[in-house]
């Protein structure tokens, strides 16, 4: 593995390109700005529900560009474009099933209950429904996980500025905290919702271009197709479903029912309503229709997203040449290293330059910081809330006055970005930032997705049930990770074939945790005394009259939108099929 | 109450949205028309004046944006 030092120095010999001063212009505009919003919402930013759920005021459309802005980090950017080029259009299943459905579920089914509980965090309503042993022990991972992903966003900001131009690590780094640090600290959720709805314009103003540009240099998408299999030598690369029939016979080694219920139920479910980094977004809305809106709004987004990631990495198979004009082959991040070749997270920045001069290059260079500062900002916006409510507030200073919450809330901001700063320095050492962000995502995600879909969905689940479970299964993902780390012949007991690739470890980790979570809850729960059916109301589906959302009209109604991004998703993996 | 930013706020959280696109519409507009006399920098498609028309169509977003939810319109 190559330090900092040796990383930096390789990465310094091949810098892409430089920015002019109309691109300078054009990427100051956006700091200066973000910075503004920062100072101008501070004023409407004193209580303690304004600074960690934005007053709770967001309309639908608010929450939900804001909701599905606060995933479109760097991974998203650069890391799907890489898998794209990588592993071709199967990549997609990550916005697709791997998103749409949990996202309609969490807005038709979940919403209500976060939103009549009036709970201000994900570990807040395990504490209604589980009590203090549940919310501990998600609070705890949550915390650790939201550092190390905004430590990841940074060190990809850092490393896309150092390869594209050749600024130094540490300079983006901090340039990239000490913003982020400031808005949120000043505006909270407020100030990093606006910034959030404002960098999803930037990401398509910026990156929208290459695959239009792309598709009319190739003739469209069938001309890419036919292009892609002539220099791959098979048309595995964009099919959706057609190769998952077997781990040997599609490029990243997963079979379908490692993407369905792996990735399109247990991790999908577990991130996006779960996750209290996006959850919290839609805990901001103004009412409980907006609140049941807003992930649906966010869905119909989400499933366009794959036009600027997915895209731009299929196309790199066919258009990107080295100068003698033979095809260029991007190689893995160690490789990369060591050869000077460029890796596959150079996918996006390499066709950023092909297509864009001065202007457009600061333009979509300036969409690049914005999702990967997006990222930071969601995700220390959401460590703040969950430190000061469910730690802070929870375990050390109970019942201090509202204001002695809010100046904890800016305080945890500060020092969560420096911890994030450290982390960043760590993940320069991993071999994979994908793989680094899938193991976290079953570590806790996938667990955590069954203790509160259980504790919402069945009256009979217990406090002790939810938190021998949560822990059960969050224990048995780290095991079986560091049982695969230390022995790499262990994938195909935990995949149950020896064909199986990483990204198939990933999905059968968090579908083996999940199983176990769900397994220990339900025989702890029959073990041990269920609560009072009238202790649930508000948390539990069937000992909870749901209040009427106040759709009168079917153009009002979620579920009628439900099915229509339903009917477009299934359409979609038609088409793609 | 401007939507999205809070109490006695008056720029609506559409404001910004529109405010970033039109600045960068206004710069790149003159920029692209500048390229396309002559100055284009050597990128693929770069005679389809990508500037110019991205510009365009940047400065078009950001002004409906900005006039449609600009301070004290309610």
């Amino acid at each position: 593995m190559p330090s900092i030092a040796a990383l930096t120095l390789a990465l310094s010999t091949r810098q892409l390109t430089a920015l002019s001063p109309i691109d300078i212009v054009v990427l100051v505009l956006y700091f200066v700005l973000v910075l503004f919003i920062g100072f101008y919402v501070k004023g409407a930013t004193k209580t303690s529900e304004e600074f960690f759920l934005a007053g709770r005021q967001m309309t639908a459309w608010i929450a939900g560009l804001s909701f599905v802005s606060a995933n479109l980090g760097s991974l998203e950017l650069m890391g799907w474009a890489g898998a794209a080029y990588q592993y071709g259009i199967l990549a997609t299943h990550w916005y697709w099933i791997g998103a749409i459905p949990a996202m309609l579920f969490l807005g038709i089914v979940m919403m209500p209950f976060y939103y009549i509980s009036k709970t201000h965090s994900v570990p807040g309503y395990l504490k209604l429904r589980f009590g203090e042993g549940a919310r501990g022990v998600s609070a705890v991972s949550f915390a650790l996980m939201t550092i190390l992903m905004s430590g990841v966003n940074m060190y990809s900001m850092a490393l896309v500025m150092k390869v594209v131009l050749g600024w130094n690590i540490s300079f983006s780094i901090w340039v990239g905290a000490v913003t982020v640090a400031i808005y949120v600290m000043l505006g909270g959720l407020r100030s990093a919702i606006i910034n959030e709805v404002l960098q999803f314009v930037l990401i398509w103003a910026g990156a929208a271009l290459i695959p239009i540009l792309g598709l009319m240099e190739t003739g469209g998408w069938q001309n890419l197709k036919a292009q892609i299999a002539a220099n791959v030598g098979s048309d595995d690369y964009t099919h959706l479903w057609r190769t998952l029939g077997h781990f040997r016979e599609n490029p990243m080694g997963v079979h379908w029912t490692g993407i369905v219920l792996g990735l399109g139920f247990v991790i999908s479910f577990g991130y996006w309503t779960t996750d209290f980094l996006v959850v919290q977004r839609v805990l901001s809305a103004n009412n409980l229709r907006s609140a049941k809106m807003a992930p649906i709004i966010g869905s119909m987004f989400k499933m366009a997203v794959p036009l600027i990631v997915i895209v731009p990495g299929l196309l790199a198979l066919t258009v990107l040449r080295n100068p003698d004009g033979s095809l260029m082959h991007l190689v893995g991040e160690d490789i990369a290293a060591a050869t000077g070749q460029h890796s596959y997270n150079e996918v996006l920045p390499l066709m950023l330059i092909r297509y864009c001069g001065p202007g457009l290059l600061g333009l979509g260079i300036t969409a690049l910081v914005a999702g990967f500062m997006s990222g930071m900002a969601g995700n220390v916006s959401a460590f703040s809330t969950v430190w000061t409510y469910d730690l802070y507030g929870a375990y050390m200073k109970k019942n201090a006055p509202d204001s002695h919450y809010v100046a904890m809330g800016r305080w945890s901001t500060i020092v969560g970005m420096l911890v994030s700063v450290g982390t960043a320095y760590l993940v320069a050492h991993a071999a994979s930032i994908m793989d680094y962000v899938q193991a976290l995502f079953s570590f806790f995600i996938a667990p955590l997705f069954g203790t509160v879909v259980l504790g919402m969905l069945w009256k009979r689940a217990t406090g002790a049930g939810g938190f021998w479970g949560l822990l059960a299964g969050t224990m048995a993902s780290i095991s079986m990770w560091g049982w695969v780390k230390s022995d790499s012949s262990a994938l195909r007991y935990i995949a149950l074939s020896s064909d199986a690739q990483p990204m198939a470890e990933n999905l059968y980790r968090a579908l083996w945790s999940f199983l176990i979570c769900v397994s220990v809850t339900w025989i702890v729960s029959m073990m041990t005394e269920p609560k009072p059916e009238k202790q649930l109301a508000g948390l539990v589906y069937g000992a909870t009259p749901l209040p009427d959302d106040g759709a009168k009209t079917i153009w009002q109604k979620p579920i009628f939108w439900a099915c229509v991004v339903f009917v477009i998703f299934l359409v979609l993996n038609l088409i793609f099929w | 109450m401007a939507e999205g930013t809070g109490r006695g706020e008056r720029f609506s959280i559409w404001f910004f949205v529109g405010i970033l696109p039109l600045l960068y519409g206004l710069i790149l507009v003159p920029y692209g028309i500048y390229e396309a006399m002559g100055h284009e920098a050597p990128t693929a498609l770069h005679h389809l004046h990508p500037t110019l028309w991205w510009g365009l169509l940047l400065l078009l977003f950001g002004t409906f944006y900005v006039v449609r939810f600009r301070p004290g319109k309610d």
